[in-house]
């Protein structure tokens, strides 16, 4: 009986699609270099993904074929070596389907397992954000922006393989940084990505994450029917309809607050979340009518609130307003709660504006795919220099 | 006992919202739906259930709208909803209103006008269900409504492509290669004109864009209201099958109809109106934006050359001057020349 090695890569559904495929792909290909056998694949309950909503994809790999089959005999691995969070948001959890509730992203993680993240954070913003374990396991940053891009077109900032040369660094028993190379110029025959990955093997380091440390929160999970309590047909209850809101000073209700789908909340899909200026709203209704996600509760003074449980960040809010920074989308590691902004304009306004323009510096500096024609190439060169991977140096060493 | 059969039921008489500041608050379509960030077809479903009201029965044929909202024992309608088959909004929809009317004839339900909407993606309206939509409109004594979401692929499987995506668009089936760049050369059905065209006796059918709410909600009521079965067809900007940023949703649906991609008209007692801005377009108090204002947003159109943006624009062009109604109906006709001299 040999080893079994198994890898599990999280990633935003579509956007980060061909990324994770890439890079599962590469494990299975670099570790037959190293000699041992294995298959990458994606989780078949994501499917179909959806923009944003958080997916899976896995590699197993065996020493030999008899240990790979029997890994394979299982729907999922329960257990990995490596965890590899691909956008650093998903460090609050993952709802990936009804009734799953939210499942922290180190829950797969043996002890003393691995778990790398690509993020422009440090251990001290990103430790908190993710759930306690019980066990310790180690934390592994791969300094970069996180790399978004959708179905057809891929942005090539080399995330993939810096990953790649980052798992030969903390599993060097799966393969080794000379096996990464073979397989990224038999895959890609791109020597820059071999630059690439190298420099993310010379550079990622880990810190061992205790079980003190993390995210206290309980995270929300649900009891499945039984057959037996089923109704007649398999009809469920519909949705509730929704009431009046009341102010918190006041009293005063009004407005109108839906009642929201219980079993599927959706916020594990933020990457970013508006923040609304409620001193400049001129009440135009547009962010509360174009919403596709119904998140925005009607206040009793006719605002417009976001609910943060139902919020799943796609910025149409912010396109759609006709106020300059009015709604303004704040990249998610900023917060820590899901609470009610209006409430807390309503109770002191003007500790609500100096929240409000300390929010606001945190505007992220990523895109959530494309744009126009064009902004990918723009987009590289920055990217590559914070990530400090291949740059234009290295293309001229390789002419020269 | 035929005559029973034959009389129609009084609608709901639900009136035109005049601006947002008429939209009413309450949702039929709520939160915690698995659908993509941005994704205008959730949105369509809820401007189309907040038109509809609470006396509202909805039916969907499976694809998105079904698998994404309706993900295993769980729902975000507040209003009764049913699955049906990929291919049946049109039946299902009459079956519903046929039974409604007979349950209420034998006094087993209470007489009261609901609305039955059954909704539909351009596979399983356009492709798979065109038969049966069809003939669904050509019985008038049943109040239903047959509303076709088109995000322009079978987008809920990874993006195939329907009798709905347009020319050249890169989808699973159509990935432009090195040595064949454009691998989908069909043009995209135009479904309103013709079911407006084929059946006669539909009091009314309209095409929609959600970027335009309140026209949008006002086209559900107008159908709702007037009776019979009536059609619907809504362009859904796609930002996982059209490749864009999510936060572009709502511009990308701007400029369909701006680019002159997505005319807006409806056909109500067989008189046709243009409206919106497609209407200020064709009357020259706006002009139309270049295709590639629109194309170059999306990823689905990256490859295309200046040729294949020149081609688009030109059958794009032909549209508006060509056609004997523009937009509408594509076919030109000989009758000048086959008038006899006065």
């Amino acid at each position: 009986m040999g080893r079994l090695f198994a890898v599990e890569i999280v990633y935003r559904g579509i956007f980060q699609k061909n990324l994770a495929k890439n890079i599962s792909r590469g494990i299975a290909l670099a570790a037959r270099h190293a000699g041992k056998m294995g298959i990458s694949f994606g989780r078949y309950g994501d499917s179909p993904e959806r923009n944003g909503i958080p997916a899976k994809s896995f590699a197993v790999i065996g020493t030999d074929e008899e240990t790979l089959q029997e890994g394979m005999a299982k729907y999922e691995p329960k257990e990995v070596d490596v965890s590899i969070a691909v956008d650093d948001t998903l460090f609050k959890g993952v709802e990936s389907w009804a009734w799953y509730g939210l499942q922290p992203i180190n829950r797969l993680l043996r002890p003393g397992g691995t778990l790398i993240v690509t993020s422009m954070n440090g251990p001290e913003a990103l430790i908190p954000m993710a759930h306690r374990k019980e066990t310790p396991y180690r934390l592994a940053i791969l300094k970069g922006t996180p790399s978004f891009s959708g179905l057809w077109v891929y942005k090539d900032d080399h995330t993939d393989v810096r990953v790649l040369g980052a798992i030969a660094k903390v599993l060097p028993d799966l393969f080794t940084i000379d096996d990464v190379e073979k397989a990224i110029l038999e895959e890609w025959s791109a020597p820059l990505k071999v630059t690439s990955a190298r420099k993310a093997h010379e550079r990622i380091t880990t810190r061992v994450v205790s079980p003190s440390e993390g995210n206290l929160e309980k995270t929300f999970e649900f009891e499945l029917p039984k057959w037996y309590e089923m109704r007649e047909g398999v009809s469920i209850p519909s949705i509730a309809r929704g009431a009046a809101m009341t102010d918190p000073v006041t009293q005063q209700t009004g407005g109108y607050r839906p009642v929201r789908n219980p079993t599927f909340k959706k916020y594990t899909t933020r990457t970013m979340r508006p923040v609304v200026n409620f001193d400049t709203c001129v009440k135009c209704t547009l962010c509360w009518l174009q919403c596709p996600d119904s998140c925005f509760d009607v206040t009793p003074d006719a605002l417009y609130d976001a609910n943060m449980e139902a919020c799943c960040g796609c910025g149409v809010c912010e396109a759609v307003c006709p106020v300059e920074n009015c709604v303004t989308m704040v990249n998610e590691t900023a917060f820590t709660d899901n609470a009610s902004q209006w409430e807390m304009w309503k109770k002191d306004k003007p500790a609500y504006a100096a929240w409000l323009q300390e929010k606001i510096q945190h505007k992220p500096e990523r895109s959530h795919g494309f744009r126009y024609r064009g902004q990918y190439e723009e987009q590289l060169p920055p990217m590559m220099e914070i990530a400090g991977g291949a740059g234009p140096e290295d293309e001229s060493d390789k002419e020269g | 006992m035929a005559d029973a059969i034959e009389t129609t039921l009084p609608t709901q008489q639900l009136e035109a919202m005049k601006g947002v500041k008429k939209v009413p608050l309450e949702e039929f379509f709520t939160s915690g739906h698995r659908t993509c960030q941005g994704c205008e077809s959730a949105l369509v479903m809820k401007l189309m259930v907040k038109a509809a009201g609470p006396r509202t029965i909805v039916l969907g044929s499976t694809g998105c709208m079904y698998v994404a909202n309706t993900t295993y024992y769980s729902t975000s309608w507040v209003v009764p909803w049913m699955h049906t088959q990929l291919g049946s909004s049109g039946s299902a929809g009459m079956g519903t209103a046929a039974a409604l009317k007979v349950l209420m004839r034998k006094g087993k339900m209470k007489e009261e006008p609901i609305n039955v909407i059954a909704f539909c993606g351009d596979g399983g309206g356009a492709d798979m269900g065109l038969s049966a939509i069809s003939a669904a409109l050509t019985h008038p004594q049943y109040n239903f409504l047959i509303l076709l979401y088109d995000n322009e692929s079978y987008a809920n499987t990874d993006i195939q492509l329907s009798g709905l995506t347009p020319y050249g668009a890169h989808t699973t089936f159509s990935p432009p290669g090195k040595a064949k760049r454009i691998m989908h050369r069909r043009w995209k059905k135009n479904v309103a004109g013709m079911l407006a065209a084929g059946h006669p006796e539909c009091r009314y059918v309209a095409t929609v864009d959600a970027s335009y709410a309140v026209e949008m909600m006002n086209r559900v009521r107008k159908a709702l209201t007037i009776g019979g079965p009536t059609f619907i067809h809504s362009l859904d900007p796609c930002p996982k099958g059209w490749d864009y940023d999510p936060m572009l949703s709502h511009e990308l649906g701007e400029l369909a109809v701006d680019a002159g991609v997505w005319p807006l008209y409806e056909v109500e007692n067989g008189l046709l109106k243009l409206y919106g801005r497609t209407k200020q377009i064709a009357e020259k108090r706006a002009r139309r934006k270049p295709v590639r204002d629109f194309l170059l947003k999306q990823g689905r159109f990256a490859h295309f050359t200046d040729d294949d943006i020149d081609y688009f624009q030109a059958k794009i062009d032909e549209m508006w001057t060509k056609w004997l109604i523009p937009g509408v109906i594509p076919f030109h006709t000989e009758l000048d020349r086959d008038q006899p001299p006065a």
